[in-house]
């Protein structure tokens, strides 16, 4: 073998060898974004090189042991459980009678969890919560938008804009965040250069924001809630992960 | 470092944890955390080199965790080197899809960790005890040229890119894919 073996992706049917040096590179971690995601398309439905790519796992992962290990800053575990469960456990259940029977729906875990199933479709369903829910409920809203965790899709914030002024940010469980971090809440409508915050919001509290110094909320205008530094974001724009998005449905 | 005894449970089940995690189990994914989180953080900063980034990758590995532990198969490896591996692919295609590669030139970065990989070999102690805990895979190693293992650790630890070694070993970047292919491959006959 010449120094200069080249070592670019072997077509499908590559002979035992190169499958093997291909999946040991795969492995090492050494090929481009590119190579990477080639082998990783191809792994679902090639079983010869994914069985080959697991021997190698399965080699090299003693060296895993030579990294030392870094503890976690403690907001990490909450952070995931954030992701994964946003409206889990309503902790403030119990808490004040007036508020949580107001609001009983939204606390409903068999309610959300149906919702949550469903993703976006959500919006129509609770279109008729709002028109045909709670007597003591606001007059139906001209505009909402339920905001939902990226990976899980579960609901976690009811966005509504009941008048041209002000918006209604309203919890649907409560979330967890670390301590040293704050709930941004942005919204940015097509056509606008970047997000505009919309200021912070305390976990499982129902916040009201002006929007006077705003245009009027569009309809599919993107509302989201990202996870930054305490106090906010340092340079006016969303810094860290997307807790909870979604857009603007008219009703 | 192997991991102290104290914090870890060798007796753990990661399998078992998996499986509850499938079913549904909260505690089960918290359980693989509290036992697994600061080995992987630290695999992870390996290769990412910056705890922010690392923290994100710790995070989307736990969610992709949960999220796919119903396809985990016992019958294509142990379950432990199955988080490992969710944890590792994370963290270079993060690395790989972003734009380390572009400041590696500068003298310090070349600098940086030069010798990371073998420093850590070294520092591992002796040779008897490093085989103990790297079992045939260090015994393999060690029986490897020495510039072909060191390209294999800066790969595998440190999570360096082809043109990323040739830098740190000062090699040309066809010398080191042939080294990598050589050692690949003497490392897998050395293991049968």
């Amino acid at each position: 073998m010449s120094a200069d073996t080249n070592n670019h992706l072997p077509p499908d049917g590559d002979s035992p060898d190169d499958l093997q040096t291909l999946a040991g590179q795969y492995v090492l971690g050494t090929q481009d974004a590119a190579q990477r995601r080639a082998i990783e398309e191809r792994l679902p439905h090639d079983p010869e090189l994914r069985a080959a790519v697991d021997a190698w796992e399965q080699r090299l992962q003693p060296l895993t042991s030579l990294a030392p290990p870094q503890e976690p800053s403690p907001g990490l575990w909450l952070r995931i459980t954030a992701s994964l469960w946003p409206a889990a456990e309503p902790q403030r259940a119990a808490a004040g009678s007036a508020a949580s029977s107001r609001w009983w729906h939204w606390n409903s875990l068999a309610l959300w969890r149906g919702l949550a199933g469903s993703g976006f479709a959500a919006a129509a369903v609770l279109a008729g919560v709002l028109v045909l829910g709670d007597a003591a409920a606001p007059a139906p809203a001209r505009y909402f938008v339920v905001l939902a965790a990226p990976q899980s899709q579960a609901p976690g914030w009811l966005v509504q804009a009941q008048a041209a002024d002000r918006l209604r940010l309203v919890p649907l469980g409560s979330d967890v965040v670390p301590a040293e971090k704050s709930l941004q809440f942005w919204t940015k409508a097509d056509g606008w250069n970047a997000p505009v915050s919309l200021g912070l919001v305390k976990p499982g509290e129902a916040i009201e924001v002006p929007v006077d110094k705003l245009p009027p909320l569009q309809p599919n205008q993107l509302f989201e809630l990202t996870l930054e530094p305490a106090g906010g974001s340092p340079i006016g724009k969303p810094t860290g992960p997307i807790q909870f998005i979604g857009r603007a449905v008219q009703i | 470092m192997p991991p102290a005894a104290s914090v870890t449970d060798d007796n753990f089940d990661h399998a078992l944890a998996l499986a509850a995690c499938a079913r549904g189990d909260r505690h089960a994914l918290q359980r693989i955390y509290e036992q697994e989180s600061r080995y992987l953080l630290g695999v992870a900063m390996r290769i990412v080199r910056s705890r922010a980034a690392a923290e994100d990758v710790l995070h989307d590995a736990f969610v992709a965790i949960w999220s796919k532990a119903h396809s985990f198969d016992a019958a294509r490896g142990a379950a432990r080197g199955w988080i490992y591996s969710i944890v590792r692919h994370a963290a270079l295609n993060r690395v790989r899809s972003s734009a380390r590669e572009s400041t590696l030139d500068e003298p310090t970065a070349a600098a940086y960790e030069a010798s990371a990989a073998m420093a850590a070999w070294q520092e591992e102690g002796d040779t008897l005890d490093r085989q103990a805990q790297l079992g045939r895979l260090g015994q393999c190693l060690e029986g490897l040229e020495p510039q072909r293992r060191e390209c294999l650790l800066h790969a595998y630890v440190d999570g360096c890119s082809h043109s990323e070694i040739a830098a740190r070993v000062q090699a040309p970047l066809g010398t080191v894919k042939a080294w990598i292919q050589r050692g690949l491959r003497a490392l897998r006959e050395c293991m049968q």
